[in-house]
């Protein structure tokens, strides 16, 4: 501890910001420890070396250049940089637009249903994927049997489902899935589990 | 410096001349970079005349002074931080300069003056490997003498925090100079 406490004390010795009562109590803890001695020694050592370096000399011409440059700097508009506030308008626009959106995005889905067919339809239509099988025939044929109506002149048939023209879309026909249980070396096409085809609209 | 404040290009002059040595010095120490440091202390300069009306006739101009330059110093550094981990030239060029050193003729001085050289690098080396947030401070007050409470003012913080660094830097360069001082210690 009293090890510590003289360490603590080297800054302050250096700096000779330590009162006698510390000094002698140092000086004391030094005959008796002489790690601490040699810590000392060394920290005053390195201390000395670096006050010993030699002073940088500026460069001779250091005062026509400073002067040159401050005049260069003087003649020119305020070449200190002014604090760039460009961010603000874009970051107060972008906030205003925002704040638009936000009021009248509610009136817009007020508004929706009072848009007729087009905006009924639109609600009406499946968010999701619709999974199809075959074990309702009917209904794999459903689309594509809605698409033919449209191009007889069914009304409702003809208005587009959604804003996108799907009268070119591709209907994806899962291939059967086949699960197979057991190891595969006893696997044997009967012992299969046939899975169901599937077909997904969009 | 009030006559710097109205223009007078002579006062500025004088300022310039009075100072340069100091500003110099404490850049080249902080950086151990003898070229970056006139540029630097150059734009110190222009950065006190740019800033002349500014400086507050109650407060000391050295405080002022210093202040500008440690910033331009502590921008260097970081900015050469950055630049190092992108692309390591720093540590290529301080290869390079051991590389050099050890290669130097000890025949073209005599090997008294090349030892002290090699001393005084090292220790620009030891200094410029301590941290700059504790470097600075050892700088202002090892070197330029500056009192704690300047050097407060000069880095905005503290004198306890002030007092803790310069100890911590202490301790960090004799840890650094170890094998220097046992040498030096024991002739």
């Amino acid at each position: 501890m009293s090890c510590g406490h003289a360490r603590r004390l080297f800054g302050a010795c250096w700096d000779d910001e330590i009162t006698q009562a510390e000094r002698e109590w140092l000086e004391t803890h030094f005959a008796a420890c002489p790690k601490c001695r040699t810590e000392y020694d060394q920290y005053s050592r390195a201390l000395e070396l670096l006050a010993s370096l030699p002073r940088v000399e500026p460069a001779p011409d250091l005062v026509e250049r400073a002067l040159a440059r401050s005049r260069r700097v003087a003649s020119a508009p305020d070449r200190v940089a002014a604090p760039r506030l460009a961010w603000v308008p874009v970051t107060a626009a972008a906030a205003l637009a925002a704040l638009a959106f936000g009021m009248i995005s509610p009136w817009i889905a007020q508004r929706a249903p009072a848009l007729g067919p087009v905006a009924r339809v639109e609600s009406q239509a499946p968010a999701q994927p619709v999974l199809r099988t075959p074990a309702s025939p009917e209904r794999v044929s459903a689309p594509v049997a809605k698409r033919g109506d449209a191009r007889t002149g069914d009304p409702l048939a003809a208005v587009s489902d959604s804003l996108f023209d799907h009268s070119a879309d591709v209907e994806f026909i899962l291939d059967p899935m086949t699960l197979q249980r057991g190891r595969p070396a006893t696997l044997r096409p009967a012992t299969a589990v046939q899975g169901q085809q599937a077909t997904i609209t969009f | 410096m009030a006559r710097v404040a109205v223009d007078d290009e002579r006062a500025f002059t004088e300022v310039v001349r009075r100072f340069q040595g100091r500003v110099t010095n404490l850049i080249s120490r902080v950086l151990n970079d003898r070229e970056c440091a006139d540029d630097l202390a150059q734009e110190v300069f222009v950065r006190v005349f740019v800033h002349r009306r500014n400086y507050r006739q109650g407060s000391k101009f050295s405080t002022w002074l210093f202040t500008i330059a440690a910033n331009l110093a502590k921008n260097e550094i970081r900015r050469r931080v950055r630049r190092r981990n992108w692309f390591s030239l720093d540590a290529l060029q301080e290869l390079l300069h051991d590389s050099v050193a050890q290669l130097a003729d000890p025949t073209e001085g005599s090997e008294a003056t090349l030892e002290r050289e090699q001393l005084r690098e090292a220790i620009g080396r030891a200094i410029a490997t301590v941290p700059e947030k504790y470097r600075m401070a050892l700088v202002l007050r090892d070197i330029e003498g500056l009192p704690y409470e300047e050097i407060a003012q000069v880095l905005g913080i503290p004198g306890g925090t002030v007092r803790s660094r310069i100890n911590r830097a202490r301790g960090m360069l004799k840890r650094k100079l170890q094998p220097l001082l046992r040498k030096t210690g024991n002739p």
